[in-house]
């Protein structure tokens, strides 16, 4: 571990802490104000001297969002949908990283910089034949029209930073493997799988976040059938540009939030080791 | 390494083929094929039969000149996001290198807490910082009832101060981690020779984290290009008379708003291959490195 | 690779390419005419929407009970996402309505797009067509085909806080000028109030101001549209209408995103003491905090005494095309614009009628709507019936040279100019 400190002087450590402190709470702070406003009654939110604080909090806001019809209902549907991605485009890359990596065949450059390339798209522009494909397979209006193209588009970063973590795996152990007697598959899920668990943690997150933050897909597919809609698209009821509920976009907001900050804080010590190895290539 | 020629690797590699050729390669086809065509709404309900025009679609776009201040806009725009992004990423990098265990953890904390926030409710967020009415940053300030999403350079100001909290986070992380994994003795020989902080990132980390500040730069450059929900829900759908825009919502304004669906979609052909520009520097400068792929 | 082959596989590419077409969705009249079912039904949805929801829901359930087996589902869709989810239906049958309300501006468009059902034939045979006014059957007419039933029609006129004109001894002003001087006035007075609310994406608040002047959108010339909005008669009522986006009126930081609905929610907020609504507004500014102090007059035109020409506006119920209940879907469309139904309509939300003896009558009762069936006498305008208006509205030509101008990114001659060439663009690109 790198040992820096050693060499910093207090007072400049100090210093340097201090800083640190400071741009940590001006970082926090538009969460904190998101909190807060979610908290405030309607008449602290609106006035013309915003306070830092509130001495009477109310769940008003929440209330409302909730009261919304069928928010419980996008909530679930955003878990829901998130959830699938995670877990299968988890699985799928997992398979692809390792064949990538350590296996030698034709097309393998190839299909490496395909990947990487994938990633340059600008996914938006594919939502209207996407739209076309989704009713053709009959899943306009469900859940499935939101999680199929996620899935697509997570695969390809995901793949290139599970790279090194898969490559990280000595060969040495696999050919002990293999002389023990473990078929190849065995190899696969009962030791390689563990232990590149970490970085899978890693990529998971990029993929949840990414499927929980869509809203362009959930309006574009999701018509007739709105109980099948995402939270995105119910944050953006209470948005409307000039005359904004602020109380309760600020609670939606909340709602919205916590489930990647809960996501994020229990993958956090994984996410650092993870990102730097996949890095470290 | 395996070097057996066998087809376990396509058996792996299926799962992943199959989802990404149709529903990534197979779009992208038909986004080619739609620019080549007459294709708006008419076409689409079946009002009309669809027509082929060649690079019509293309003459169109590139002789508008909103076309062109569009592209410069989002160039001039993620040019500068990826810079600020860089440097805060960077510069608290280094100073989380330089703190204890508890500092350290409660700035990553916050960090992450940025980096967690999905794209809409950041928007949201930093619009009520900086509303003119009921917002904190005007008071704090004193600037009255001074609109941020008014003026044409305020609003993209506003725009790249979210994208730049919710994007730092990657690079501070990324980096820091990479800083970790130098090796101490070459920065206690730095120190000892009296080399200041600057001395030190400038000559030492920066060549060594080349990798690192590579991947970390690209990625910016290739998100901050495609941005499109912060500016469509911070500016509106593109700001007053359309001064905001971006490629990617202009794209989506041409398509869905106006229906000229193979208006936008020559729009997304075009920036795919800017993008694709832009990946194969990424992979010459992977190859110089000496990267094995 | 010879060259041969190399041509060959050129050759087979250019043929598949020009040989697949990008898919489109077939939105040929389904054969099915089902007689009990489901019936879905959008409606739009208003400022203050219970009392429409009330009305509709009546009709629903005497629909039900006539035809037995038969339900009615209903949704209320927002305004400014019609657009989208309107295209959405058209694009996937299976999730559209059998039965839509949509703007009068929008019947051509969607005409266009194949997406409307021709009644023709039920609506003559309907007994109570013959007394439809005639601009509003032409609101849903393309080439002699109807594509839909009359709704209601709406007029915008000019709203004004009796209070405030009490307070400060104003009269209700007679020219465009006087409108001016008058809502500079009250900014000047009372500094938290606009003078009058004018909103920069507010269309059919500002034509008035180029119809007054003698300006006209388009003219037709053979079978297609020339835009006239750049002709100095335009020009005259854009600057009239852009030059109350002053500090003196109504800031342009806050004034220029504005729409229609926006003005209307800040008059009714008491936040204003004039503004440009229409007779369908009346419900929501009664629900707010101006209820008893305010009162409508005709919006003036340029000379005194006279009546700037109002847009006619209106909304107008039809049958999707791809409806699998051809038969009860036109029977709904017929109970929900009947002559009954339009009379509750306009008890619960103000909507005009548009069956002349029915509008006549209402006017009668509520004095409410003198000033609104004024406008409608002195001549009303409505937007160019071509197909291309459809593009035009949606991708915001007059919005946004409106707002060039309040920002003062462009002239009124340049940002006219502009608008001008793309209106003619869609004009001449939709025939």
């Amino acid at each position: 571990m790198s040992t820096l400190r050693g060499f910093v002087r207090r007072p400049w450590r100090l210093a340097a802490e201090a800083s640190a402190l400071l741009i940590a709470v001006v970082v926090a702070f538009p969460l904190y104000w998101m909190v807060l406003s979610a908290f405030k009654p309607a008449g602290e939110i609106e006035s013309s001297e915003p306070r830092p604080w509130t001495l009477e909090p109310s769940l008003d806001s929440f209330r409302r969002v909730f009261g919304q019809q069928e928010f419980g209902r996008y909530f679930v549907n955003s878990l829901a949908v998130a959830g699938t991605v995670v877990i299968v485009s988890a699985l799928i890359a997992f398979l692809a990283a390792t064949a990538v990596t350590r296996f030698r065949f034709r097309f393998r450059t190839t299909l490496l910089i395909m990947f990487l390339v994938a990633q340059m798209v600008p996914v938006e522009a594919l939502t209207i034949p996407l739209f076309f494909t989704m009713r053709g397979l009959g899943l306009l209006n469900t859940l499935g029209s939101l999680i199929l193209p996620q899935i697509a588009f997570s695969l390809p970063f995901a793949i290139w930073m599970l790279r090194g973590f898969v490559k990280a795996v000595p060969d040495a152990l696999e050919e002990a493997a293999y002389i023990d007697g473990a078929s190849r598959t065995r190899f696969l899920w009962q030791i390689l799988f563990p232990l590149v668990f970490p970085g899978l943690v890693a990529t998971s997150v990029f993929s949840f976040i990414s499927a929980w933050n869509d809203f362009l897909f959930a309006k574009s597919f999701i018509i007739s059938d709105t109980s099948q809609s995402t939270l995105p698209m119910a944050l953006l009821v209470f948005y409307k540009p000039d005359d904004p509920d602020w109380g309760g976009v600020m609670a939606a907001s909340t709602v919205m939030t916590i489930p990647v900050l809960v996501f994020f804080v229990l993958v956090q010590r994984r996410l650092v080791s993870g990102l730097g190895g996949a890095v470290k290539d | 390494m395996r070097t057996r020629t066998t087809w376990t690797p396509w058996l792996y590699l299926a799962p992943a083929l199959v989802v990404l050729g149709g529903l990534l390669v197979y779009p992208i086809y038909q986004l080619g094929l739609i620019s080549f065509f007459q294709y708006t709404q008419a076409q689409v309900s079946g009002g009309e039969p669809t027509t082929f025009k060649g690079f019509g679609n293309y003459a169109e776009l590139f002789s508008d000149s909103q076309f062109w201040q569009v592209l410069l806009s989002t160039a001039l725009f993620a040019g500068a996001c990826v810079v600020s992004t860089l440097a805060v990423g960077c510069a608290l990098a280094v100073l989380l290198t330089r703190v204890r265990a508890l500092p350290r953890l409660v700035l990553m904390l916050a960090a992450l807490g940025a980096w967690a926030t999905p794209a809409v409710t950041g928007s949201t967020v930093w619009l009520l910082l900086f509303d003119p009415d009921f917002g904190p940053v005007n008071r704090i300030l004193g600037l009255g009832d001074h609109s941020w999403t008014y003026g044409r350079l305020s609003a993209f100001f506003l725009v790249l101060l979210e994208v730049v909290w919710c994007s730092f986070p990657f690079v501070m992380v990324t980096v820091y981690a990479g800083i970790r994994a130098v090796p101490s003795e070459v920065l206690e020989a730095a120190a000892l020779d009296g080399a200041s902080q600057w001395r030190i990132w400038r000559s030492i980390l920066t060549p060594m984290l080349r990798p690192i500040l590579t991947v970390v730069t690209i990625q910016s450059v290739i998100w901050d290009f495609k941005v499109f929900t912060q500016i469509y829900v911070m500016t509106n759908g593109g700001g007053i008379a359309g001064q905001n825009l971006v490629l990617n919502v202009y794209a989506y304004q041409q398509a869905f708003a106006s229906s000229k669906y193979s208006l936008g979609s020559a729009i997304g052909v075009v920036m795919l291959l800017m993008l694709l520009a832009v990946t194969l520097v990424y992979l010459r400068l992977l190859r110089r490195q000496g990267e094995e792929l | 690779m010879k060259l041969a082959p190399r041509f060959a596989l050129l050759l087979a590419t250019a043929a598949v390419v020009a040989g697949c077409a990008p898919q489109t969705s077939d939105n040929s009249s389904s054969d099915k005419d089902d007689q009990s079912g489901t019936l879905r039904v959008w409606l739009f949805q208003e400022v203050g929407n219970d009392p429409k929801a009330k009305v509709v829901d009546s009709v629903v359930t005497a629909f039900e009970k006539a035809h037995k087996g038969t339900k009615v589902d209903v949704e209320y869709i927002p305004i400014d996402t019609r657009a989208q989810r309107v295209k959405a239906a058209f694009n996937d049958p299976k999730s559209a309505p059998d039965v839509m309300e949509y703007g009068n501006t929008d019947t051509a468009g969607y005409v266009k797009d194949g997406g409307l059902l021709d009644v023709t034939k039920e609506f003559g045979a309907w007994s109570e067509a013959k007394d439809t006014d005639p601009t509003a059957k032409k609101s849903v007419t393309v080439d002699g085909k109807q594509y839909g039933s009359p709704f209601y029609v709406g007029v915008r006129a000019l709203y004004y806080r009796t209070d405030v004109f009490k307070d400060l001894g104003l009269q209700p002003p007679k020219t465009m000028a006087e409108l001016a001087s008058t809502a500079r006035k009250i900014h000047k007075a009372k500094s938290d109030l606009y003078g009058l609310v004018v909103g920069g994406a507010y269309t059919y608040g500002a034509m008035p101001f180029v119809w007054a002047n003698g300006g006209e959108l388009a003219t037709a010339q053979g079978g297609s549209y020339t835009s006239g909005i750049d002709s100095a008669a335009a020009q005259k009522g854009i600057k009239a209408y852009t030059s109350l986006f002053t500090s003196d009126n109504c800031p342009a930081a806050k004034c220029a995103v504005m729409g229609g609905n926006d003005t209307i929610t800040a008059f009714a907020a008491g936040k204003a003491g004039m503004a440009i609504g229409g007779d369908f507004s009346h419900s929501a500014v009664e629900a707010g905090k101006v209820k008893g102090k305010y009162a409508v007059v005709p919006l003036p035109g340029v000379a005194s005494g006279s009546v700037a020409p109002a847009f006619a506006g209106g909304n107008n119920i039809g049958v999707l095309k791809s409806t699998s209940h051809r038969t009860l879907a036109v029977d709904l469309m017929e109970q929900l614009t009947s002559k009954a139904t339009q009379a509750s309509m306009f008890d619960a939300m103000g909507f005009l009628p548009t069956f002349t003896d029915v509008r006549d009558a209402a006017a009668a009762k509520v004095p409410f709507e003198k000033p609104f069936v004024e406008t409608l006498a002195a001549g009303t305008k409505f937007v160019p019936a071509s197909p291309g208006w459809s593009e035009i509205d949606s991708s915001l030509v007059l919005p946004t040279m409106l707002q060039e101008v309040i920002s003062g990114k462009k002239s009124v001659a340049a940002a006219s100019g502009d608008a001008a060439k793309k209106m003619n663009s869609a004009f001449s690109s939709a025939g």
